[in-house]
């Protein structure tokens, strides 16, 4: 029965063969038909996988491993080429293939006018494929293929205006920090299969409690390496810097990578390796504290940008941050229902963005915008719901999962009330900025009178409203995910009610909400003398904290000048050198020897009788 | 006389052939070198056929006559054959294949 | 004393002596002549010498092998040549090379001439009627039952020559410009 399960990962890479080989040959229409009928099917051997996993009976364990071919089986190293189905990847499935197929038909409408539709679409099931062989490795081994693979599909995605300089230094700098984070991750690997002997994750998890005591370290070790991957993947503090550049992507790039899933591969990485962190407590209190550190930061950044995608990417840093937070202190179903959650609303908002960005033909200045509402009622109706679930309305899914999560960094074992009150800072400012753009994109005059919007086609209405209505009615999956991945994890994560501090989370998010409203009533002037009072304050936020300079002076410059020196020196002086010397040596020694061809059959006969004179000299004396 | 003085005079014509071949310059001169040392090997060949009291040396010192005789017939046509196109008696200047 | 045995071996070996001596000689005639007629001519010498050091050593059929062919027809063969293209009479000059050569050629000799201290390595006896050793007879004998293959080669090898000689000779040509 789970055999079927090959075919969520079959159908995308057919389609990104097919698209890449024929896909300039066949018409636009059935390019989309083929790029988004491959995630969908996949969607619905998902659908297959889960109700295969839910009629399992209990004693034939969590999920089932389903081996294809067995690659190595050497002496004492043995690697299949297998997927594993347990409720974890089949979550991950299903919000793969579900958010990437919505995706998919928005792209149909986003792309409708670019020359390069078919290269899109191979790239975009690339992309799918590459995250479900990451959710579906049943070893290390192919986590990490799926992990490079996805850091190879969100470059060429991300850098897919190849003539635009900018796009390609973003999808430089995206591939280059992913790739730090491979490093990380394939030393994690080799360490485990150390300690190990296997890179199995059935067999680690299962033998990972009687090896190591907790806060070993070599268990140490493994979790912090493991953890600059996942870190690299999510954006998180130190390894954030591409996020925000990734936006030069197109709008359902975005949606798709930067909101949805890539990002969310560190999460699922610390899910599925949550046997190892629980050993090592230490990385959880790490992971938790970088979380919520990453949770504030972004949100500050996010306060000051007026590039509409820049706000929602930095949005997506700073719930990340939320999601880590959760996985560091323990509650690892909440911080998966919030991935799930936070897939719907914030590819919602992505997509009504660019929703808001086809309609004005490319503008994404929200200065440059405003009242949108009445020309465009779908988008708004759909960004408002978007914007409500981010800020954690009540009975949005937001409000359900964001919830959850502050209320656990209180009252969990792990969790304090710095903790707290950070999640809470954040979910205050979190409400300010997304509200701060609503208001300026949708209300009040209109500050762009060349462009003439329209409201989308129905290929880009039909997700939007299908993703709304998912970030509404999300939240009461809840219970169910919990159940569902109960087994996952071990226990059912534990729902705390406190109603002083739900009241108070209340309070701030509706305060964020106000606090935009207001700033939107209050004149420009007062705008600008608030800017001036707080402009080094302004500045910082707006230059990122100048990460990105510290980073290049730090990092960059002396890399580049390594490389320069070793070009000079190393390459041209060095290898070249003795490389050419090699044949010009041989040049030199054979025409030096060659003088002893002259021609002359006298020299030659000479030779014959000094050969004689020298064996029998031999013959003579030995 | 004995052996020492077969062997002797053997080596030393021998030697003298060897001598001629690589002083002089003419060909037909150097030619005469290499019969020289044929000779002084036949004479060995026989005189030591001799002392043994086998015939097996003459036998071998006729054959090398008729294997110099043949020599001397083909390189005489070959020096010829130099001399009707270069004009040349001297070996150093045949040097083509020099380098 | 005097009697005939020791005067016959002082003559016997005196004479080879002699003999032997004037083959040296002229074998250093042959290499040190000026005119190519005349180094011929030393040849012709030398070879008559060794002739006669044949006799002495009973190998009679092969003493008149000698004179006829090698000294008969191959030196005449040579000396045709010599008058055809003759050569001019060349100066000796001693530079580097020439000194090598004298280098290796007296050690040549002197390891040879050491060699004769050693002494033959392994005692070959042969079975041969000493009343005909050396004689056609005797030669016939051994060539054409011991040696036939040898024999037929030196015939194959002759006609070889033959062939080649009429293939070098026959063409014509045209004569270079001089250098």
């Amino acid at each position: 029965m789970f055999a079927s399960s090959w075919l969520i990962l079959l159908f995308p890479l057919t389609g990104f063969i097919f698209l890449s080989w024929y896909g300039k040959r066949i018409s636009k229409a059935f390019v989309g038909f083929i790029g988004c009928g491959t995630v969908g099917i996949s969607f619905l051997a998902s659908l297959v996988a889960l109700s295969d996993l839910l009629f399992l009976p209990a004693e034939e364990g969590v999920g089932k491993v389903e081996v294809l071919y067995q690659w190595v089986s050497a002496a004492n190293f043995k690697l299949d080429l297998a997927i594993l189905v347990d409720p974890l990847s089949v979550f991950m499935f299903l919000i793969v293939t579900g958010v990437g197929f919505v995706i998919h038909v928005y792209s149909i409408g986003y792309m409708q006018d670019d020359p390069e539709y078919s290269r899109f679409f191979s790239y975009l099931n690339l992309f799918i494929f590459s995250m479900l062989v990451l959710v579906a490795a049943a070893d290390f081994f192919f986590l990490i293929v799926g992990w490079a693979l996805v850091g190879l599909a969100s470059y060429l995605l991300i850098g897919f205006y190849k003539e635009k300089t900018s796009a390609v230094l973003a999808a430089r700098k995206a591939f280059v920090m992913n790739v730090i984070g491979d490093v990380g991750m394939v030393i994690a690997a080799f360490m485990i299969f150390e300690s190990f002997g296997t890179l199995n994750f059935i067999d680690v998890f299962d033998a990972a409690p009687e090896m190591f005591r907790p806060n070993d370290d070599q268990i140490l070790l493994i979790t912090l390496l493991l953890l600059v991957g996942a870190f690299a993947k999510s954006a998180q503090l130190p390894l954030h810097t591409w996020l925000p550049d990734a936006m030069e992507g197109p709008t359902p790039v975005s949606a798709l990578i930067h909101a949805a899933t890539m990002v969310t591969a560190g999460v699922y990485l610390i899910a599925r390796c949550h046997v190892l962190y629980e050993l090592a407590p230490f990385t959880m209190y790490l992971i938790a504290t970088v979380g919520v550190l990453t949770a504030i930061f972004a949100g500050t950044m996010g306060m000051v940008q007026y590039d509409i995608k820049r706000v929602i990417a930095y949005s997506t840093m700073s719930q990340l941050g939320y999601m880590f937070l959760a996985m560091g202190i323990g509650v690892y179903s909440l911080g998966m229902f919030h991935l799930m959650t936070h897939a719907f609303f914030k590819a919602l908002l992505f997509l009504a963005a660019g929703s808001v960005i086809h309609a004005l033909d490319g503008e994404q200045d929200i200065r440059k915008m405003g009242g949108l509402k009445n020309i465009m009622p779908l988008t708004h109706a759909t960004f408002l719901i978007g914007a409500l679930a981010l800020a954690g309305f009540p009975l949005t899914s937001g409000y359900f999962s964001k919830e959850a999560i502050i209320l656990s960094s209180y009252h969990a074992e792990m969790g304090n009330f710095v903790f707290w009150a950070i999640a809470l800072i954040t979910a205050g400012m979190t409400a300010f900025y997304i509200f701060r753009v609503y208001f300026a994109t949708f209300i009040g005059k209109t500050r762009s009178p060349d462009a003439h919007p329209h409201e989308s086609p129905l290929t880009m209405a039909l997700p939007l409203v299908f993703l709304a209505v998912l970030a509404l009615a999300g939240g009461f999956l809840g219970p169910l995910v919990d159940a569902f991945l109960a087994p996952v994890f071990g226990h059912e994560a534990h729902h705390f009610h406190d109603g002083i501090l739900e009241t108070i989370a209340l309070i701030v998010g509706i305060g964020g909400i106000a606090t935009a409203a207001l700033m939107y009533q209050v004149s420009k002037d007062r705008i600008e003398l608030m800017k001036e009072v707080f402009a080094p304050l302004y500045d910082l936020l707006f230059h990122k904290y100048y990460v990105d300079e510290i980073y290049d002076f730090l990092i960059v410059k002396p890399t580049k000048a390594i490389g320069t020196f070793m070009e000079e020196k190393a390459e041209k002086q060095g290898v070249d050198f003795a490389v050419d010397q090699v044949g010009f040596q041989v040049k030199e020694v054979s025409r030096g020897i060659s003088f002893w061809q002259t021609g002359r059959v006298r020299t030659y006969a000479l030779n014959m009788v000094a050969g004689m004179v020298i064996i029998l000299l031999f013959v003579v004396f030995m | 006389m004995g052996q020492e003085f077969v062997l002797l005079v053997s080596s030393t014509v021998f030697c003298v052939g060897a001598c001629g071949f690589i002083i002089r310059k003419n060909p037909l001169i150097m030619f005469m070198s290499v019969e020289l040392m044929l000779n002084s090997v036949n004479f060995l060949l026989i005189a030591y056929s001799s002392f043994l009291n086998s015939l097996d040396g003459q036998i071998f010192a006729l054959i090398i006559m008729t294997v110099a005789a043949a020599e001397v017939v083909v390189g005489l046509a070959i020096i010829l054959t130099i001399f009707r196109t270069r004009h040349e008696m001297d070996v150093d200047q045949i040097n083509a294949l020099k380098g | 004393m005097f009697d005939l045995t020791t005067i016959f071996e002082f003559t016997h070996n005196t004479v080879i002596f002699s003999i032997g001596i004037t083959a040296v000689l002229a074998s250093l005639g042959v290499i040190l002549c000026s005119s190519p007629i005349y180094s011929a001519l030393y040849l012709i010498g030398h070879m008559i010498c060794l002739a006669l050091l044949f006799l002495l050593y009973n190998a009679e059929f092969l003493a008149a092998v000698q004179i006829i062919v090698y000294a008969g027809a191959v030196m005449i063969l040579f000396l045709f040549i010599i008058a055809l293209l003759g050569g001019k009479k060349e100066i000796q000059e001693f530079t580097f090379e020439r000194s090598i050569a004298f280098a290796f050629i007296f050690t040549l000799m002197g390891e040879l001439y050491l060699s004769a201290t050693v002494g033959p390595t392994k005692q070959i006896v042969g079975n041969v009627n000493p009343e005909i050793f050396g004689t056609a007879k005797a030669i016939g004998l051994e060539l054409y039952s011991k040696h036939l293959v040898a024999f037929e080669l030196a015939s194959a090898l002759l006609l070889v020559a033959a062939v080649g000689v009429i293939c070098l000779a026959k063409f014509s040509f045209a004569p270079l410009k001089r250098r």
